[in-house]
């Protein structure tokens, strides 16, 4: 009997021998959802060349690190088409490309952040919670303003990638947040397109009852519903200064009505159920494709998105029938509905720590360039680039741009950083949580604006 | 030979290696840990010394750091309540199938626990959503709609959901445990009680769980760890949301750390789960310390 317990034993033994092996074994990287190369470390190989030259060119290896996977369109192709324009003007760079979703992206550039691997060119918000800690650690290489000066950036828009006015890093959109919808969707189901927040829920309601999703979010990346929430304020309110007020000046979230008013509205909207079903799960991928497959009849998503109207993997309904428009006003609200959130955040930055730094400078001069980056973005319907580009308007752009354009151009006032963005990642990932928990309706109003001034003041 | 094992320099050399592994895998990153959890380092630039104020924070007005607690044990319970009788009922069932059907069913019952927990977290996630997953739309062809539910979006259903999944997931490693201990089990007992006229109940509860008990306590002890430990499902899920309402400690720890950059905050949750950890082992270790059952 002593044996079979000494067997039972040295059996079960075994077996959490066996699980114990099976757990230390290494994990393929599982957090990337198309990425491509991996990463190579970079050689500068001798290339016998041709005898007319007196000089041998060494062999360069830059590594890129991109927050758009999808290489095939919108940014994605933009990016690897510049890149691939470098490669053949300069036949002696080689260039390896890490690509990783947003939220994927932020966690390892942190964790290459912390290990002093950061590859040698990288894409960067120009957001004080995002860009701010790496600026001031240290990690990207600073930028000579003389190289600059015939880029024609917009006004402010190197603002938030400087440092004590050195430049870090270049931006690559103007973003603004808007509201994208199916025109289709619209008209089969007669619903009038909303210009106003009241129009908005009499449309969400009338979609409902058809069982169509109204509006697609990505609520898991809780951004987007805190960009609304903000976009709200500014609505309420009228004033821009508003939010940034609430984080650095004399304003409390819990006891200035307009804070209470704006996470009120979004608590009518959930109510009503503007966002789909499953929206708390659903990621950028996600929320992106159900507006792309035409399940879903708006999109609140940043005007990065006005490639998906030439994208070619959705359906040409779909593509023919996108069209834009800036949120709606609300009633007893102070806003315009030219009051819109806007800012720079997507750009580039040159790791310090590079052993090709000069190279990958190189490359970013040579990407951002107006005739490179700004010509093509526009061109291509990929983004609004950060640049001026009235000189590229070919006249056959897609409603969608044309709009955007429109809505930029005509803003008489713009947000800057939205208010998630503004302080530490720490207030980012809290004031996120709340607006999410909002969201989804686990805290009320009142609690959110208390959370809010809690985190804000922290 | 004795005399050489019972040497003390002897005995000191061979377990060294063991000691040292354990020191710089185990202890060391413990003690890091502790250190860095009295500064706020970020991640990024330098870690300043902050004293007890994280563990303070984090012990006096963290209620998501309690919450996840909470929720970690609930999935330990659960574990062992519901999904452990299962494992149990198909080890011994499988145990006395016998044949090839023993081994195709033995494969089919792994099969979960062999395919990444990225593909099954997202696969679950596919079949929770409420408008297009396999879930709701057969309700819905059966004539249930009544019973469609935001299985992962609302704030009662999400952790129930969740358990479900990682129950799912895991059932494979706890059957193969009780599996592997009942084949141990000898023939000879069964047959003499079968001959004193015991009936099945009776021969489950007073033969088969006594013989069992060493390998019972091995899973009961397992299932707490990995409730604990569990990360990657909620990670892939709902990152702990709605909120917080299917927050992990482990999860919350990986959030604190790296997406909010607080990495002093983060080692101080982790010293906690280090501690939380060793006090469910003790309890556990308490429980199950009965005399061995010898016949």
């Amino acid at each position: 009997m002593k044996k079979v317990m000494r067997n039972a034993a040295l059996l079960s033994l075994v077996c959490i021998m066996s699980l114990g092996a099976a757990g230390c074994g290494a994990k393929p990287d599982t957090t990337s959802t198309t990425s491509t190369t991996d990463t190579a470390t970079s050689e500068t190989k001798e290339t016998p060349k041709t005898t007319e030259t007196p000089k041998i060119p060494e062999k360069v290896t830059i590594k890129v690190f991109s927050n758009v996977p999808d290489r095939t369109a919108g940014q994605g192709k933009l990016e690897q088409l510049l890149l691939d324009n470098y490669v053949k003007e300069n036949p002696n760079v080689e260039i390896v490309v890490e690509a990783l979703q947003d939220e994927p992206y932020k966690q390892k550039f942190k964790t290459y952040a912390a290990s002093n691997q950061l590859p040698d060119l990288l894409a960067v918000w120009g957001q004080p919670a995002f860009f701010n800690p790496v600026m001031e650690s240290g990690y990207v290489e600073e930028l000579k303003a003389d190289d600059y000066k015939d880029y024609n950036f917009f006004n402010g828009s190197l603002d938030g990638f400087s440092l004590n006015g050195k430049i870090y890093g270049l931006p690559r959109n103007t973003d603004s947040m808007v509201l994208y919808y199916n025109k289709q969707i619209f008209e089969q189901n007669n619903v009038k397109v909303p210009e106003t927040f009241e129009e908005l829920i009499t449309a969400t309601k009338a979609f409902r009852e058809k069982g169509i999703a109204p509006c697609a979010m990505n609520g898991k990346d809780r951004w987007p519903i805190a960009v609304l929430y903000h976009d709200l304020v500014i609505k309420n309110g009228g004033d821009q200064k508003l939010m940034y007020d609430a984080l650095y000046g004399n304003k409390d979230f819990a006891t200035e009505p307009v804070y209470l008013k704006a996470a009120q509205d979004i608590k009518l909207l959930m109510d009503n159920k503007f966002f789909q079903d499953s929206f708390i799960s659903a990621d950028y991928g996600a929320a992106n494709n159900l507006f792309g497959q035409g399940k879903a009849a708006m999109y609140y998503m940043g005007s990065w998105e006005a490639s998906m109207a030439t994208n070619e993997a959705f359906p040409v309904e779909f593509r023919e029938n996108m069209d834009v428009i800036p949120f709606p006003v609300i009633a007893g609200g102070k806003g315009k509905v030219t009051d819109i959130p806007a800012w720079n955040g997507g750009g580039y930055a040159v790791s310090s720590n590079s052993p090709v730094k000069e190279e990958a400078i190189k490359l970013l001069n040579y990407m951002m360039k107006p005739e490179n980056w700004a010509k093509n973005a526009w061109e291509l319907g990929v983004t609004v680039p950060a640049q001026k580009y009235a000189e590229y308007l070919t006249g056959k752009e897609t409603i969608v741009q044309t709009k955007i354009t429109q809505i930029l151009d005509s803003s008489t006032s713009i947000s800057a950083t939205p208010w998630n963005d503004l302080k530490t990642p720490n207030f980012k990932t809290a004031s996120e949580d709340l607006i999410q928990s909002l969201a989804a309706g686990v805290i009320t109003p009142e609690e959110f604006v208390k959370g809010a001034q809690e985190a804000a003041t922290e | 030979m004795h005399k050489l094992l019972q040497n003390k320099k002897v005995i000191g050399l061979l377990t060294l290696p063991g000691i040292t592994l354990f020191t710089f895998a185990v202890f060391l990153p413990i003690l890091l840990s502790i250190c860095f959890g009295m500064t706020d380092y970020t991640g990024m630039g330098k870690p300043n010394y902050i004293g007890l104020e994280n563990f303070r924070k984090l012990l006096l007005t963290d209620k998501t750091f309690y919450k996840s607690l909470f929720h970690s044990l609930i999935l330990g319970v659960a574990l062992v309540v519901l999904q452990h009788p299962i494992c149990l009922g198909a080890a011994i069932v499988l145990d006395k199938i016998g044949g090839t059907a023993e081994k195709i069913f033995r494969a089919i019952f792994f099969v979960p626990c062999v395919i990444s927990i990225v593909v099954t977290t997202k696969m679950w996630v596919c079949m929770y959503d409420p408008q297009f997953g396999l879930i709701n739309r057969v309700l819905e062809a059966i004539g249930m709609q009544g019973l469609k539910q935001e299985w992962l979006g609302s704030a009662a259903l999400v952790l129930p959901s969740l358990i479900f999944v990682i129950m799912w997931q895991g059932f494979g490693w706890g059957m193969l445990i009780y599996y592997a201990g009942v084949k141990g089990l000898p023939e000879e007992v069964y047959e003499a009680s079968a001959l004193d006229g015991a009936n099945r109940f009776q021969t489950l509860m007073h033969i088969t769980l006594p013989l069992l008990s060493p390998v019972i306590t091995i899973n009961v002890t397992l299932a707490f760890i990995s409730a604990f430990k569990q990360m990657e499902t909620i990670y892939l899920a709902t990152n702990g949301g709605p909120g917080d309402k299917s927050q992990f400690l482990a999860n919350y720890l990986y959030k604190k750390a790296f997406s909010a950059g607080d990495y002093g905050y983060g080692n101080a949750i982790s010293v906690f789960f280090v501690i939380a950890c060793l006090l469910v082992t003790f309890s556990l270790n308490k429980i199950f310390k009965k005399e061995k059952v010898e016949y």
